[in-house]
């Protein structure tokens, strides 16, 4: 069942044109890898999807579970079910990881006409989903990633993206800065929240990530535009081979 | 009294630390000296859950608390009293620095009464102090209060100094606060402010630190009509240090004026300055630091930071740090910043989900948790947080929620005080 279409996107941050068109279709139960050459749009079309005000989207739609999010806030497309684990996630000194949760998952649920979580409710969740990414560390009085190492930040998304149990994530290079042990804990936390309803991108550039989430299909996402889809075969060729036999192909 | 502020006020245009200091916005043609038969004690209810303190206290500048000595040593009280009774332990401060500018000098002639706090050498207080001024006039009145602290050698305070209006009228306080803190001594001195937007302080502190002796101040404006916080602090041996910080939430037409001078004359000392605010509506702020490393304050560490956040267009903040060094083995910073709120710490939030008024409020709160963090007494920094967060929401009226638990009916429940996130 179909969960995202994007049709003809343009997108560009000030005068300058990133995403040129892209068309992508991603079905519930999915996981999509978006490989390419930095600086072609990758993190533009995360930014997009999740709704980064910096980006303005100047042409075509993203039609997210039957609705045009292209108007929705940020925020309202969080409570939407999209999720965006970020490629430098944000230290904020002073907000505690527990109140930041704790106001997310209340707002998310309350947008849903849910009932917020008591303090006792809400500490059981979070117990529990601190194990999914084997996190060891007392988080309480912790100020969001502040002072954390690259591996805790990365965690800490997957942390996050337990908690809030997102219907479409968008992982933008969560192996970039992780060591293999971490990149194993990371993965094996994503695969552990795949469920047939719900769906992941992960963008990366190695192909190392895909050993451990293994993408239903692959695309190369170059100059703006999906150029080319495959399987994860396709990744294991950019692996050996680079991206210049793509580019070639492309000028043919 | 409104004559003889005018005077002074005059007498202060050319002086470069006051020039741009008029209380004109708090001050009426009628103002009072207040008597002591008017100043009976306020019988409050102090609203820090948990929070075990010595109080003293003084009304519209009269002390309510006789002079006493503790199990301890201490002896603390009414100044005018240990003048009388101790006169020698009075002494070692009182008149100990000198009356440098006109309201200091009108202060040292005219105070109603004030705070007394000797703590002899190797003692340390094993609960803080609370100096509660708290002002509650019929009449508009100008109320002077002078505490005197003294501090031994190898001794340890902590001061929690409330300033509180309790009703509405007009009140211009002019208090002076000396302390001196012998070697090795530690003073935590915590001045929180909570007056009413029609009300003045000029509230100056003078500070001087013996060798290795060190020093935490961290002033809380809350709120109030036109407040000043002046302080000099003056290290008269090596291997001080020196802590003082900031906080100002401001709104409607309040001001708002934080002026520090840090005198580094000996070496191996240590300043640290972080003041930061938060300014709506049509408030002002200034910040006046200045830092003055002499020739002989080798290996001096100094950091200065002013950092500001402007709701409006029509909020202003004029902020001057300064550094005057004339040593060169020192490390020294200073800087200012004039903002808003992180777009991408507010993307971040959003993005799991946060409206954008709650983010902004969570951040701003963040803004403010630097300083918050500063303060050591568990139980003053979760309450000060409590209220801080109650400002940014909105629901902190002047004085019913304050340090104190307001039991008088001045009707401040109908006073609309909030800083407005949603501005940004």
């Amino acid at each position: 069942m179909e969960l995202l279409r994007i049709r003809n996107l343009h997108a560009s941050i000030g005068d300058k044109e990133i995403l040129k068109g892209l068309d992508l279709v991603i079905n519930r139960g999915e996981v999509h890898s978006i490989m390419g050459p930095n600086g072609n749009g990758k993190s533009t079309l995360a930014g997009v999807i999740a709704g980064n005000p910096k980006y303005t989207v100047t042409a075509g739609e993203i039609i997210y579970n039957g609705k045009n999010i292209l108007d929705m806030p940020v925020d309202q497309r969080a409570c939407e079910g999209i999720f965006l684990g970020f490629q430098y996630p944000v230290e904020i000194p002073g907000v505690s990881i527990t109140n930041f949760m704790r106001t997310a998952v209340n707002e998310q649920r309350k947008y849903r006409g849910l009932d917020p979580l008591s303090a006792s409710e809400f500490l059981k969740l979070m117990e529990e989903k601190k194990k999914v990414v084997e996190m060891t560390t007392k988080l309480a009085n912790r100020s969001v990633n502040e002072g954390f190492s690259g591996g805790e930040k990365k965690k800490n998304e997957i942390f996050q993206m337990a908690m809030l149990d997102p219907t479409l994530a968008i992982l933008d290079e969560t192996d970039s800065g992780l060591d293999i042990d971490a990149l194993r804990v990371v993965a094996s936390g994503v695969n552990k929240l795949r469920k047939p309803d719900n769906a992941t991108i992960v963008i990366t550039h190695y192909q190392r990530l895909l050993d451990y989430i293994v993408p239903d299909y692959v695309h190369i996402l170059y100059e703006g535009r999906i150029v080319k889809t495959g399987t994860k075969e396709l990744a294991l060729r950019l692996e050996k081979e680079g991206y210049e036999w793509v580019k070639e192909e492309l000028t043919k | 009294m409104y004559q003889t502020i005018q005077d002074i006020q005059n007498r202060l245009k050319k002086n470069e630390v006051w020039r741009n200091t008029n209380f004109d916005d708090v001050l009426t043609i009628d103002m009072q000296t207040p008597q002591k038969a008017d100043c009976a004690p306020a019988n409050l209810q102090c609203n820090i859950p948990n929070l075990e303190a010595l109080r003293v206290e003084t009304v519209n500048g009269f002390c309510q608390t006789p002079l006493h000595t503790t199990a301890e040593g201490i002896i603390v009280g009414s100044l005018r009293q240990a003048l009388a009774e101790h006169p020698d332990l009075a002494g070692l401060i009182y008149n100990q620095t000198p009356a440098q500018n006109p309201f200091k000098e009108l202060n040292y002639q005219q105070y109603s009464d004030g705070i007394f706090v000797y703590v002899p050498d190797n003692t340390t207080a094993s609960i803080p102090i609370q100096l509660l001024h708290i002002y509650n006039a019929n009449l508009p009145i100008v109320a002077q209060s002078r505490n005197c602290i003294y501090v031994g050698n190898n001794s340890r305070l902590t001061l929690i100094h409330c300033d509180d209006s309790l009703n509405r009228q007009i009140c211009f306080g002019n208090n002076v606060t000396e302390i001196i803190a012998g070697n090795n001594a530690v003073v935590d001195h915590y001045k929180m402010q909570n007056l009413n937007d029609v009300s003045g302080l000029n509230n100056q502190t003078y500070v001087v630190l013996d060798t290795a002796a060190h020093l935490l101040s961290v002033a809380i404006t809350l709120n109030g009509g036109h407040i000043r916080n002046h302080s000099e602090i003056i290290m008269k041996g090596s291997h001080c240090d020196v802590q003082s910080h900031g906080l100002y939430l401001n709104d409607k037409n309040q001001r708002v004026e934080n002026y520090i001078y840090v005198d580094h004359a000996y070496p191996d000392c240590r300043s640290h300055e972080l003041f930061k605010g938060i300014l709506d509506d049509s408030a002002q702020g200034q910040f006046n630091g200045h830092v003055l490393v002499s020739q002989g304050a080798s290996k001096t560490e100094a950091y200065m930071q002013n950092k500001n956040i402007l709701l409006t267009d029509k909020a202003h903040i004029y902020t001057r740090p300064f550094l005057e060094i004339y040593n060169d083995d020192v490390k020294c910073s200073h800087g200012s910043t004039i903002g808003q709120i992180d777009e991408t710490a507010l993307f971040y939030l959003r993005s799991r989900g946060i409206s954008e008024h709650t983010a902004k409020t969570l951040l701003l709160y963040a803004f403010c948790d630097e300083v918050i963090r500063k303060i050591q007494l568990p139980v003053l920094r979760d309450r000060l947080g409590d209220m801080v967060k109650q400002r940014l929401h909105g629901d902190l009226s002047v004085c019913a929620e304050c340090a104190l638990n307001c039991t008088s009916s001045c009707g401040c429940n109908t006073q609309e005080f909030k800083i407005d996130p949603t501005r940004l």
